[in-house]
C-alpha cells in the first residue's frame, strides 16, 4: 500500500508533463506564433521561464518521489533519521534559486521597457495614432481621425466611426489611444500578445506592430458586466493601400445620403 | 521572552474555574461560548458548510462553460428563476456565480478556517495556556460571521432575482461603483460590502487575540523558538492582518460612501474613485474627480497579504503533521521559521503585481516586479526543507501525511506557475485569463486545502476525543487529488490559449471554440471533486457519535496539545505545562532512551539528559 | 451521471483493496449523493413563449378556449391555441407559410409518387427561379393527406428531383401536395442563435422583458408590437430585413444593444429572420386579444357580471364569437401581416430623398437651425433651445392614449409605455446611424413608436439643412451658438472650413 501512494506521487507529474509535451499538437496552446513585433520577446521570455520551471518542477518532484519512496520501502523498524537541517543544503538552496530569480528579473527589463516606456515606442506609432479605440459596454467604438488630418483628443467634425472592426496597416508600429466610455474594459488581442486596461477617465497609448496581414480577434480582459465575453472584435491589418481604400470606402459610406447610389445597404 | 503565563496563578480568571462549579446556562457554554474549543470548532462546522456552498456555486460555473446555455441544474429552476428560458441562465447571473464563489470560498471559508478554526484551536493548547487572551472577543469573532454570512445570504437577492453580486470578489470600480453600472451594482454590492466589513471585524478581533495570546500566555519554558511552526505561523499571520486588513476595511467605506447617493435619497456622496463626466447606462454623467485605480491599490494592498493569510497557517500545520507523519524533526526549523516573516514582510510590497496591465505608471511595475521575484525565494526554501522533512524519515502512510505530500507536491506546482506572472511582459498575456485561475487554484486548494483536510483528521481526536476514518479519508484524498488536477491543471492550458476569465460563453469566440471538450472534462473532474467532499463531510459526522474512541496521543506526537485529555476540558491541562525542548525531536536520542520515537515538550528529560535551559538547539 | 459511475466504481475497487469503509458511513454518502442528484435531475427543461399581459387578462376562457358540450355547443379554440396553432413553441416552431419569413429549407410540391422495389420515391417539382438543395435530409408534408409528417431523405437526385423517402408515409401523399425539403432550418438556427445572443435581454418570446431588461436604460426593444424605431422605410410602413440587419451589424450606441457584427451573414439572415417571425408572432397575438378585449377581458366579464349578466351567457356569447366571428378575423389578420411585412422590404417602402443632400456650410446649418426653431416644425419644443433634450414637453404630463389615464412620471412617453427622453443632439451620439440618410429618415419617417413625430410633408431641401444643422451641434464652440439667418441675406463671403 505504501508503495502505492509513493508511486501515486510520481505518476500524477509524470501525467502533467505528458498532457503539456502534447497540448501545442492538440491546440491546447497558443492560438498562433506571435504575430506582432513585441509578441515574439514576450514568446521567448515565456520559453525561456517555461524551460527553467520545467527543470524545477521535474527536479523538486523526482526529489519528493525518491523520498517517498524510500519512506516506503523502508522497514518499519529503522528508525527516521534525526537532523534538524544542514546549513550548507539551506545555503545552497537560497544562493541558486536567487541567482536564477534574478536572472530572470533583469532579461526581462529590457523587454518591459519596449512595451511601456513611451519614450521607447517607435518615433513613427509616437507621432500619431491612427485611432482612438473607445470601449463601452459591449462593444469597441473605433474612431479614425479625419482623412488627412491627426487625431484629437475630442471627437472633430469630420472623423470617421466605426465598431468593432480596427483597420490598421501592416508591418509598421501604430499606436492606439485606448479609452472607455463607462467602466474598465481591457484591450486584448491573443495572437498579437497585446494587452492593455483601459480606465475610465485616461486615454492610454498602446503600441504594436503587426507582422502579417490577416484578422485578429479583440476580445475584453477586464470584467465590465454582463455582457463581459460579447466584446468580440477584430483587429484587421493590411498593406497600407488597403487601409487608405479602406478609409475612403468608410468616408463615402458615412457620408451616405441615400440618393446617389441605388438603395444597396453599404458599411456605415 | 519566557514568561511565567498569566494563566497560571493568580488570573481571575482561571480563579473562576479552578474551584467549585460554575453553572453555565446551555446557552452561554455551547451556543455563545467563550472556551476557545468551543469557539474552534464552531469556526471548524461553520466553514465546513460554507465550503459546500462556495462549491456549489463553483460547480454552477463549470456547468456553465462546459454546457453553455444548457438547462443547469437545481439553478435553472430555482423559484421559477429563469421559467420562460428553460432554466438558462442570464450573463448577469453568472457574473454572480463567479463572484460569490470566490467571496464565500475566501471570506468566509478560507480565512475562517485557518485562523478562525485552528488558530483559535490550537494556539492556547500548543503555548501550554488555558484559553485566549480575550475570551469575550474570542466568542464575538465567531458571532460576527453571523451577520456577515447573512449579508452574503441576502445580497443574492437584495437588488432582484437575478442581480446578485457579480462585480467581481475584487470588486473594481466604476463596476462596482455605479449603481447604473451593472444589475449588481445595486442594493447586492451594498450587502455584499456588509458582509465584507463585518467578515473583516471578525477577523480583526482575532487577530488581536492571537498576536496578544502567543506574547503574554506561553508556558514556562516555550521560547518563540521552541514554539511549533503551527504557532509561527498564526503569529504572523495575524500581524499580516492586522496591519493589512484596516486598508481594505477603509477602502469598503470609500466605496459605500462614494455609493451613498445611490442608497439615500440625498446627493451627499463621495466620489473618491469616480471620474468626472462618465455616462453610464444613460444615467446622469458623473460629478466626478476621483480615480479608479485608487481603489486597486488599496484593495491589493490588502488582498495580497491575504493570500498569505490563506498560506501560511496551512504552512504551519503542515510542517508539524510532517515532522509526526515522518517521525524527525523539521528540517531547518530557523530557516523555516525566517522564511514565513520574509513572505509576510515581502508579501506588504508586492500587491502592484495584480496591476501590471492596469493603467499604473510603468514604473511602479518594475519595482513590483522586483519584490514579487524576490517572494519566491523563502516559498521555494520551504518546499525544500518540507522535502529535506520527508527524507529518510519513518514515514506514516496515512491520510493525514498523504494530504501533506499532497501540500507539498500541489504547492510547487503553484509556486512555479507564479514566476511566469512575475515577469511582467509575459504578465501582460496570462493577466486575467484562465492561467491565472490555475495558479491560485493550485495554491489555495492544491496547497491550503489539502492541508486544512489532513489537519482536521489530524487533530480530529484532540477535538472530539474519537478518530476519524482513515480508510475513507484516504479515499476522499484520491478522488478530491484526481479531480482537482483534472480540473485545474488543464487551466494552465486554457490560459497560454488565451482564455479570458470570467468569460461566460467563451466559445463566441473562433479562436477558443475548440477548447469545449476540454473544459467538459473539466467540469466532469470538478464533479467528482465536488462530490468527494461528502466523504469528509460524512466522515466528520459519522466520527463524532461512532468514531474509534481515542487516548491523549493518539499519533505519538510532541505538541503541548497532545498533553492534555482528548477533548481537553475547561483550563485545557490537568496541571500548568512546562516546556523542555523544541517541537519535533522525534526519533531523538531523548525519545530513544524513553523507549519512543517521540518526546513530548512537555515530558521532563529522561535520567542521563541536562535539562535545557531555554536556548535554540 | 459520470461522476457517480466513477465514484461507484472507486468505493468497490477501495473494498476490494481492503479499505475499511464502515458500511453506515458509506450509505450516509450515498444518500447524500442521491440527494443532491435527485434535485438536480428530474424536471423540464423546455423554454416557452409567455404570453402577453392583455392576453392572460382576458377571461379564462377566451384565452384557453371552451370544450365542446353538446352539438349546438362546439369546442372552440381560445386565443393561445390560435397562437399556438399558427406559430408553435420553442421546441417545436411552426411556420405559417403565408407570413413573409424565410423559414428555411425548400418548398416544392409533390408532382409524381413512384413505389418501386419497396422504395418509396417521391418526385418534386419547385416554383421557377427556385432551386433545388443540393442534399436534403428531411421532406416534410405540408399540406394533403400526410399534413405535418417528416420523413429522412435517403436518396436524392438533384437533377431530377427525385427523392427516395427512408421510410413509407403513414397516409398517402397525392400529386399537387404541398411539401418542404430541409424545413425550418433557418427557423431553428435563428432560434438557437436567438436565445444564445438575444432572448436574456429580449425575452424568449421577443417581448423585451428578459432576465437583463429591467436593468437597462432604456429597455429592450419589445417585438410584440410588430413597431421598431429606427428603419429607412417611410413613416406607415414596417421595418425590412435590411433596417434589421442593420441594426444587428452596427448596434444601437448609446443603448445596450451592441454591435454583432462579427456574426456570419447566415447566422445573421437566421436572427433576423427570427425577430420577424417573434414579432409577427407578438403582433398576430396582439391584435387578436384587440378582438376579444373589449368585451371578453376579464374585468369587462366582471362589471358586466356586476352589471346583472349571467356568467354562462356571456360564456356562451364568447363561444359564439369564437366559431364563428374569430377564425376570419384571423384569417384577415394574417393576410394583412403578410402583405405589411412583405411590403417593407420593396422599394416602395424605402425614403429615398428627392434631392440630393445639400452641402454642409455655414449657411446651411443657419437655415437648419432656423427651420429648427420655426413654429411649423417647433423642434425645440421637445429637443430644446440648444439641443439638449430638455424642451418644455419634457416636463409636462400625457396621457396615455390607450388607457385614457396620465402616467405617472412627466414626460414623453413612447409605444411601449416607457419614459422615452427626446434625444440629447449636443452628444453626437445617434442611436439609429450618424449617416445623413438615417438623420434624414429620422426627420422624415419620425421614430416609429416614439413621439418623434413624421415630417414627411416638409421639404427634402429643407430636410437636409435641418440634417446638416443637427450633426454641426456637437461641434458647436457653445451650444445654441450657431446663430439663424439674417433677415437681409447677403451671402457670407468667407468660406468657413465645415
Amino acid at each position: 500500500m505504501k508503495k502505492f501512494w509513493a508511486l501515486f506521487f510520481i505518476f500524477w507529474p509524470v501525467v502533467a508533463l505528458y498532457v503539456c509535451w502534447i497540448a501545442p499538437s492538440r491546440g491546447w496552446w497558443f492560438p498562433s506564433k506571435p504575430m506582432s513585433s513585441l509578441g515574439h520577446q514576450i514568446d521567448g521570455l515565456f520559453y525561456l521561464i517555461l524551460f527553467i520551471v520545467a527543470l524545477t518542477f521535474i527536479a523538486t518532484q523526482a526529489v519528493m518521489g525518491y523520498a517517498l519512496w524510500r519512506g516506503a520501502t523502508k522497514k518499519s523498524t529503522e528508525k527516521a533519521m534525526f537532523s534538524h537541517g544542514s546549513h550548507k543544503l539551506e545555503i545552497i538552496w537560497t544562493i541558486v534559486p536567487s541567482f536564477i530569480l534574478v536572472f530572470i528579473s533583469l532579461t526581462q527589463l529590457e523587454v518591459l521597457a519596449n512595451i511601456r516606456v513611451i519614450s521607447k515606442f517607435p518615433d513613427e506609432a509616437r507621432r500619431a495614432p491612427i485611432a482612438e479605440v473607445m470601449a463601452r459596454q459591449f462593444e469597441w467604438r473605433i474612431r479614425y481621425p479625419k482623412p488627412g488630418t491627426t487625431l484629437a483628443t475630442e471627437a472633430q467634425s469630420g472623423d470617421l466611426y466605426y465598431v468593432n472592426e480596427l483597420h490598421v496597416p501592416v508591418s509598421q508600429p501604430v499606436m492606439v489611444n485606448l479609452r472607455t466610455q463607462d467602466v474598465q474594459h481591457a484591450f486584448f488581442s491573443p495572437k498579437l500578445r497585446v494587452k492593455q486596461d483601459a480606465v475610465p477617465g485616461l486615454i492610454i497609448p498602446i503600441w504594436f506592430e503587426v507582422e502579417k496581414a490577416g484578422e485578429y480577434e479583440l476580445v475584453c480582459a477586464e470584467l465590465c458586466g454582463w455582457g463581459h465575453y460579447k466584446m468580440k472584435a477584430r483587429i484587421v491589418a493590411g498593406s497600407e493601400a488597403s487601409v487608405q481604400k479602406y478609409m475612403t470606402d468608410l468616408e463615402a459610406a458615412q457620408n451616405e445620403d441615400g440618393v446617389a447610389d441605388a438603395p444597396a445597404e453599404t458599411e456605415e | 521572552m519566557a514568561t511565567v503565563s498569566p494563566a497560571i496563578g493568580t488570573h481571575g480568571h482561571a480563579d473562576d474555574h479552578s474551584h467549585g462549579h460554575h453553572e453555565q446556562s446551555f446557552l452561554s457554554k455551547y451556543v455563545f461560548s467563550t472556551d476557545h474549543k468551543v469557539i474552534g470548532i464552531q469556526f471548524l462546522v461553520t466553514t465546513m458548510l460554507m465550503l459546500m456552498v462556495g462549491g456549489a456555486l463553483a460547480l454552477a460555473v463549470r456547468w456553465q462553460l462546459a454546457f453553455p446555455w444548457g438547462s443547469m441544474p437545481i439553478v435553472g429552476r430555482l423559484f421559477g428563476l429563469f421559467q420562460n428560458e428553460g432554466g438558462q441562465i442570464s450573463p448577469e447571473f453568472y457574473t454572480m456565480l463567479f463572484t460569490m464563489h470566490a467571496s464565500v470560498m475566501i471570506f468566509l471559508v478560507i480565512i475562517p478556517i485557518l485562523a478562525g478554526a485552528f488558530g483559535n484551536f490550537l494556539i492556547p493548547l500548543q503555548i501550554g495556556a488555558d484559553d485566549m487572551a480575550f475570551p469575550i472577543l474570542n466568542m464575538l469573532s465567531y458571532w460576527f460571521m453571523w451577520p456577515a454570512m447573512f449579508c452574503f445570504a441576502f445580497s443574492f437577492v437584495a437588488g432582484g432575482a437575478t442581480a446578485g453580486p457579480g462585480n467581481g470578489w475584487t470588486s473594481y470600480p466604476l463596476l462596482s461603483d455605479l449603481a447604473q453600472a451593472s444589475p449588481s451594482s445595486g442594493n447586492a454590492q451594498t450587502w455584499w460590502l456588509f458582509g465584507l466589513t463585518l467578515v473583516g471585524v471578525s477577523s480583526m478581533m482575532g487577530s488581536v487575540n492571537y498576536m496578544t495570546t502567543i506574547i503574554n500566555m506561553r508556558a514556562p519554558g516555550m521560547t518563540l523558538f521552541r514554539m511549533p511552526l503551527t504557532i509561527w505561523s498564526m503569529f504572523i499571520t495575524a500581524i499580516l492582518q492586522s496591519f493589512a486588513l484596516p486598508v481594505l476595511t477603509a477602502a469598503g467605506f470609500m466605496l459605500m460612501f462614494d455609493r451613498l447617493s445611490s442608497l439615500l435619497p440625498t446627493d451627499i456622496h463621495s466620489v473618491f474613485f469616480i471620474p468626472a463626466g462618465i455616462v453610464v447606462n444613460n444615467a446622469a454623467p458623473t460629478v466626478g474627480g476621483g480615480q479608479p485605480l485608487l481603489w486597486q491599490h488599496l484593495f491589493w494592498f490588502y488582498s495580497h497579504p491575504a493570500v498569505y493569510i490563506m498560506l501560511l497557517p496551512a504552512m504551519g500545520m503542515v510542517s508539524d503533521m510532517l515532522a509526526c507523519m515522518c517521525r524527525k524533526p523539521v528540517f531547518g526549523y530557523k530557516p523555516m521559521v525566517y522564511s514565513m516573516a520574509a513572505i509576510a514582510g515581502l508579501g506588504f510590497i508586492v500587491w502592484g503585481h495584480h496591476m501590471f496591465t492596469s493603467g499604473m505608471n510603468p514604473a511602479l511595475g518594475m519595482t513590483f516586479m522586483t519584490s514579487t521575484m524576490m517572494i519566491a525565494l523563502p516559498s521555494a526554501i520551504k518546499v525544500f526543507n518540507w522535502i529535506g522533512t520527508i527524507w529518510d524519515g519513518n514515514i506514516k502512510f496515512n491520510a493525514v501525511f498523504l494530504n501533506c505530500a499532497a501540500f507539498v507536491s500541489l504547492f510547487v506546482v503553484g509556486g512555479l506557475s507564479g514566476i511566469f506572472m512575475a515577469a511582467v511582459p509575459v504578465d501582460i498575456y496570462f493577466h486575467d485569463t484562465y492561467f491565472i485561475v490555475a495558479h491560485f487554484h493550485y495554491v489555495l486548494f492544491g496547497a491550503t486545502l489539502f492541508g486544512v483536510f489532513a489537519a482536521i483528521q489530524f487533530w480530529y481526536p484532540k477535538m472530539f476525543g474519537r478518530e476519524m476514518n482513515d480508510g475513507v479519508q484516504k479515499l476522499h484524498f484520491a478522488l478530491t487529488f484526481i479531480g482537482m488536477n483534472g480540473t485545474f491543471f488543464p487551466m494552465h492550458l486554457l490560459g497560454i490559449a488565451g482564455m479570458p476569465r470570467r468569460y461566460a460563453d467563451p466559445y463566441l469566440h473562433g479562436y477558443l471554440e475548440h477548447l469545449l471538450p476540454m473544459n467538459q472534462f473539466m467540469t466532469i473532474s470538478a464533479i467528482i471533486m465536488g462530490f468527494a467532499q461528502f466523504l469528509l463531510l460524512g466522515n466528520f459526522a459519522y466520527s463524532f457519535f461512532f468514531g474509534k474512541k481515542v487516548g491523549r496521543n493518539p499519533w505519538g506526537a510532541n505538541g503541548l496539545e497532545w498533553s492534555a485529555p482528548s477533548p481537553p476540558g475547561h483550563g485545557n491541562f490537568d496541571e500548568p505545562p512546562v516546556c523542555y525542548r523544541g517541537p519535533y525531536e522525534y526519533s531523538s536520542p531523548e525519545a530513544e532512551a524513553m523507549g519512543q520515537d517521540f518526546i513530548l515538550q512537555t515530558s521532563p528529560p529522561p535520567a542521563g539528559f541536562k535539562k535545557s535551559s531555554g536556548h535554540v538547539h | 451521471m459520470g461522476g457517480f459511475l466513477l465514484a461507484s466504481v472507486v468505493l468497490r475497487r477501495a473494498e476490494v483493496l481492503g479499505m475499511s469503509l464502515t458500511p453506515s458511513l458509506n450509505k450516509l454518502s450515498w444518500v447524500g449523493l442521491l440527494a443532491v442528484f435527485a434535485a438536480t435531475g428530474c424536471s423540464n427543461n423546455d423554454s416557452s413563449f409567455v404570453y402577453s399581459e392583455r392576453t392572460t387578462s382576458l377571461m379564462p376562457e377566451a384565452q384557453d378556449g371552451i370544450p365542446g358540450e353538446a352539438d349546438d355547443a362546439p369546442g372552440v379554440l381560445g386565443v393561445k391555441q390560435l397562437l399556438d396553432d399558427r406559430f408553435g413553441n420553442p421546441q417545436n416552431l411552426k411556420a405559417w407559410l403565408k407570413l413573409p419569413v424565410d423559414f428555411g429549407g425548400t418548398q416544392a410540391s409533390v408532382s409524381e409518387i413512384v413505389t418501386e422495389n419497396d422504395q418509396f420515391k417521391v418526385k418534386l417539382a419547385v416554383e421557377e427561379g427556385v432551386a433545388l438543395p443540393e442534399a436534403p435530409k428531411a421532406l416534410e408534408f405540408i399540406t394533403g393527406e400526410c399534413v405535418g409528417e417528416t420523413i429522412a431523405v435517403s436518396g436524392w437526385d438533384a437533377e431530377t428531383g427525385e427523392a427516395v423517402l427512408a421510410s413509407a408515409p403513414t397516409k398517402q401523399p397525392a400529386a399537387g401536395d404541398l411539401c418542404a425539403l430541409d424545413g425550418g432550418g433557418v427557423m431553428r438556427s435563428g432560434r438557437v442563435l436567438y436565445m444564445r445572443h438575444c432572448s436574456h435581454c429580449h425575452g424568449t418570446a421577443g417581448d423585451g422583458h428578459g432576465p437583463t431588461a429591467e436593468y437597462l436604460n432604456p429597455r429592450p426593444r419589445d417585438y410584440r408590437h410588430g413597431v421598431f424605431k429606427f428603419t429607412s422605410t417611410n413613416d406607415m410602413s414596417k421595418v425590412s430585413r435590411d433596417d434589421l440587419a442593420r441594426v444587428l451589424r452596427y448596434g444601437i450606441p448609446g443603448t445596450y444593444m451592441p454591435s454583432f457584427l462579427l456574426l456570419t451573414d447566415a447566422e445573421l439572415h437566421a436572427i433576423v429572420e427570427y425577430v420577424r417571425f417573434l414579432s409577427l408572432r407578438g403582433e398576430y397575438e396582439r391584435k387578436l386579444v384587440n378582438e376579444l378585449a373589449g368585451d371578453y377581458s376579464a374585468k369587462a366579464a366582471q362589471s358586466r357580471v356586476a352589471d346583472g349578466e349571467n356568467r354562462t351567457e356571456i360564456v356562451a356569447e364568447l363561444r359564439e364569437f369564437l366559431a364563428a366571428d374569430l377564425p376570419d378575423t384571423a384569417t384577415e389578420l394574417g393576410d394583412e401581416l403578410a402583405e405589411q411585412w412583405s411590403v417593407a422590404n420593396t422599394p416602395e417602402a424605402l425614403i429615398i430623398p428627392s434631392v440630393a443632400r445639400v452641402p454642409d456650410s455655414p449657411e446651411s446649418r443657419r437655415r437648419g437651425r432656423e427651420l429648427y426653431l420655426s413654429k411649423t416644425l417647433n423642434c425645440a419644443d421637445c429637443h430644446g433651445v440648444d439641443g439638449a433634450g430638455n424642451g418644455p414637453q419634457t416636463i409636462a404630463f400625457e396621457k396615455n392614449p390607450i388607457t385614457n389615464e396620465m402616467y405617472n412620471e412627466p414626460g414623453l412617453h413612447d409605444v411601449w409605455d416607457n419614459l422615452n427622453q427626446p434625444r440629447n443632439l449636443q452628444t453626437g451620439i445617434y442611436r439609429g446611424g450618424r449617416r445623413p440618410i438615417d438623420l434624414f429618415g429620422r426627420i422624415h419617417a419620425g421614430i416609429k413608436g416614439s413621439r418623434m413625430p413624421s415630417f414627411k410633408n416638409t421639404p427634402h431641401e429643407e430636410i437636409w439643412h435641418i440634417v446638416n444643422y443637427v450633426l454641426s451641434i456637437p461641434f458647436e464652440s457653445e451650444p445654441g451658438a450657431t446663430g439663424v439667418a439674417a433677415p437681409v441675406s447677403a451671402p457670407v463671403a468667407a468660406a468657413v472650413a465645415p
